[in-house]
């Protein structure tokens, strides 16, 4: 990871008297994936609609690929949350549409679809009509639809709904060969399981102001508490410097005072207790989602 | 400007192929041959009808002549004319088909002009006196011996006329007059149709691209600008197509060709007329289609988009009502406003133009007008239609599109 693909620095946007995004600024580095996260109506379709010159920040400034937004079209692929194909024309006729429109002249961009068709397990379908596909086939037709003119930038606003597990697991590989291959994701997504284990950074937004920003490894280290999930059979109960005990089947969330994780099992080993498992407990990114979210409601 | 034309291309051939398309297009020629078929069969039919109603089988007549004056029958009317000495006999003979007609000269003919004519035709046939006025002046100048004199007394004149226009040049007659005033009026017509039927391509156009989600991202790869000039040239492109056909198919039917033809001569003769008809044509297009387009995109259906963007076909066809103002007073104040308005004055100006001398500064602050407002509704158009893409949902009240306008 080195430059910054994208750098948006005081983006504003209002709508009459709303506010959609508010002061907001961040970097998206090369060969990452970042994730925009937010409930919904918090600004990240606004946001991304700005990156893709579909609307006009009231104002700040948006670097993309060295450039303003809009002025490197055919470098991004762009997958937005409203989406859709023209029902009644054949899927194959669709891309190639597409890709010339994004400048790939028209025999590139058919051996580029029936390349990227026969990676979402599609090829046989290129001469459907789009109506004629199941809901999770237009799904994956569309999110390589914004890959046809192999862009460097890829922003992708929801790109798992509507998908089954199976088709989830296909987009996931592709995103990830995609960044092996150099190319860099924005990734808005409301599935956090997801975010956690794609994306390297993230920024939280809430009513168009950023809530959380930054390596997503660093913000769960800060969120961590000082607890530990223990597995042992006959775990004692008069251990030094643990607060409060709560059982999770037979784990034991132990949450620690004035004792570090380390010191505890030192303790553990001491007292020859047979331990199963010892890890420090993490905090699912949906949790600190929710907390952050409703802790800046509740203090307004 | 690459990008504009991909878009066009692609509008063209994806709506050329559509089945409605095709058999919209093709009804019309289907009409015609259907009409054609039936006017021939019946035609024929018909025809026989009519000429047996107005010929009776003989068309010899029958003279009864009193007067003494016809009664050596002269060498050139020996075929069609006999002399019956009764008028009874002559009767008979017309009862039995012999004759078609008996004509009685009294004996007083010809210090008393009265004759009298017995026929079985009809009081509409015309066939009564046909022919009977040559065969009277022939033999009442018989007398005369100069043959020429004769002839230009049974037919004085053979008159080619030679209508002198305005401006002093020959315009090819009553005919080249219609037809000059004809064509820019046809060319009306054509915008409005034009507009009629290439802005229900284009609100279908928008409207399916908006409810089928594609827009977004379509818009990730061209400007709004792009994406609606695209639309508008290859939508304008499929509707010629489909008036050409029609067009093609009634001059073809009808023998029509060479009545085009014959329109279009008159034509070159005030080439003026016709340059400004077609540049009024093309700049007319491109305001009402940019504006239809972006218009179409804030109904939330095909339907109700129709309705937002009837009013201006409306707005077209205005002048077309008005020809009967326009005809008598082409420099009446309320055409001069509609010559000046961007929305009228393609339509005002084809009707005016071929029918008096408009003034110079109507013509050209007109196409000034239309010139200027065509960059300003394609940038109000853009606009629009930038909102109305991606506003899914209830449709926007006046207020609220002025409202938004202002932020988009």
């Amino acid at each position: 990871m080195n430059d910054a693909v994208l750098s948006a620095q005081g983006l504003c946007k209002r709508y009459g008297g709303h506010v959609a995004v508010d002061e907001l600024s961040f970097e998206v580095l090369q060969g990452e994936i970042f994730g925009l996260l937010g409930p919904n109506g918090a600004g990240k379709t606004s946001t991304i609609r700005i990156l893709m010159d579909i609307f006009k920040a009231d104002s700040g400034e948006v670097a993309l690929l060295g450039g303003k937004p809009g002025e490197n079209r055919e470098r991004v692929g762009y997958l937005p949350e409203e989406r859709g194909l023209y029902r009644d024309q054949k899927m194959l006729e669709v891309l190639v549409y597409l890709g010339r429109l994004k400048g790939v002249d028209g025999a590139r961009a058919k051996r580029r679809a029936l390349e990227l068709l026969e990676r979402v397990e599609l090829d046989e379908w290129g001469g459907k009509r789009v109506k004629e596909l199941s809901r999770g086939m237009q799904q994956k037709v569309q999110f390589i639809a914004c890959l046809i003119h192999d862009p460097e930038l890829l922003i992708l606003d929801e790109p798992f709904q509507g998908l089954d597990p199976v088709n989830v697991e296909l987009i996931k590989g592709l995103m990830r060969s995609l960044v092996s291959e150099g190319k860099t994701i924005v990734l808005s997504a409301h599935q956090m399981n997801l975010v956690e284990e794609l994306c390297d950074r993230i920024l939280l937004i809430d009513e168009g102001k950023a809530l959380l920003y930054g390596s997503l490894k660093e913000i769960k280290r800060d969120f961590a508490p000082n607890s530990v999930r223990v597995r042992a059979p006959d775990l004692p109960c008069d251990l030094p410097g643990v607060a409060g005990r709560e059982q999770q089947g037979d784990v034991s969330l132990l949450t620690l005072d004035g004792i570090g994780a380390q010191a505890l099992l030192a303790e553990l080993v001491a007292r020859e207790v047979e331990v199963e498992s010892f890890e420090r407990a993490a905090v699912p990114l949906n949790d600190i989602f929710v907390a952050m979210v409703q802790g800046k409601a509740r203090s307004e | 400007m690459k990008r504009v034309l991909i878009i066009a291309r692609h509008e063209y051939w994806v709506n050329v192929r559509r089945p409605d398309f095709i058999i919209f297009t093709s009804l019309v020629p289907l009409l015609g041959i259907v009409a054609l078929v039936v006017s021939l069969f019946f035609g024929r039919q018909a025809g026989g009808a009519i000429v047996r109603m107005f010929d009776g089988g003989s068309n010899v007549t029958a003279v009864v002549d009193r007067s003494g004056r016809f009664t050596p029958i002269l060498p050139n009317f020996e075929e069609e004319y006999v002399t019956y000495s009764e008028e009874a006999t002559a009767r008979a003979a017309l009862e039995n088909a012999e004759v078609q007609r008996i004509v009685v000269v009294p004996e007083t003919y010809p210090q008393d002009e009265d004759v009298m004519v017995i026929t079985e035709g009809s009081r509409f046939s015309g066939s009564g006196t046909r022919g009977l006025r040559t065969f009277f002046i022939s033999h009442l100048i018989e007398e005369i011996e100069d043959e020429t004199l004769q002839a230009r007394m049974i037919d004085p004149y053979d008159a080619q006329v030679e209508y002198v226009g305005e401006q002093g040049r020959a315009s090819g007659g009553v005919a080249g007059e219609v037809l000059s005033f004809l064509v820019p009026f046809l060319f009306g017509m054509l915008l409005a149709v034009t507009i009629f039927v290439s802005s229900g391509y284009l609100v279908r156009s928008v409207a399916e691209e908006k409810s089928s989600r594609v827009i977004e991202i379509v818009l990730s790869s061209v400007t709004p600008q792009q994406l609606l000039a695209g639309k508008v040239l290859g939508l304008g492109a499929l509707g010629l197509t489909q008036i050409l056909v029609w067009i093609a198919s009634a001059a073809g039917l009808s023998g029509g060709l060479v009545v085009l033809a014959g329109i279009m001569l008159p034509l070159l003769m005030r080439v003026e007329v016709f340059g400004l008809a077609l540049l009024y044509y093309i700049l007319g297009f491109g305001v009402y289609a940019v504006l239809i387009g972006a218009i179409g995109t804030l109904g939330s259906s095909f339907q109700e988009s129709q309705q937002i963007t009837g009013i201006f076909i409306f707005i077209a066809a205005i002048p077309m009502m008005l020809t009967g103002v326009i005809m008598t007073n082409p420099d009446a104040m309320v055409v001069r406003v509609l010559s000046w308005f961007p929305l009228t004055a393609p339509t005002t100006m084809m009707l005016r133009l071929p029918l008096a001398e408009v003034p110079w500064t109507d013509i050209a602050g007109s196409i000034a007008l239309l010139v200027v407002t065509i960059p300003l509704v394609v940038w109000l158009g853009a606009k629009v239609f930038r909102l109305g893409m991606l506003m899914y949902g209830k449709r926007p009240g006046v207020l609220e599109i002025v409202r938004l306008l202002r932020h988009a």
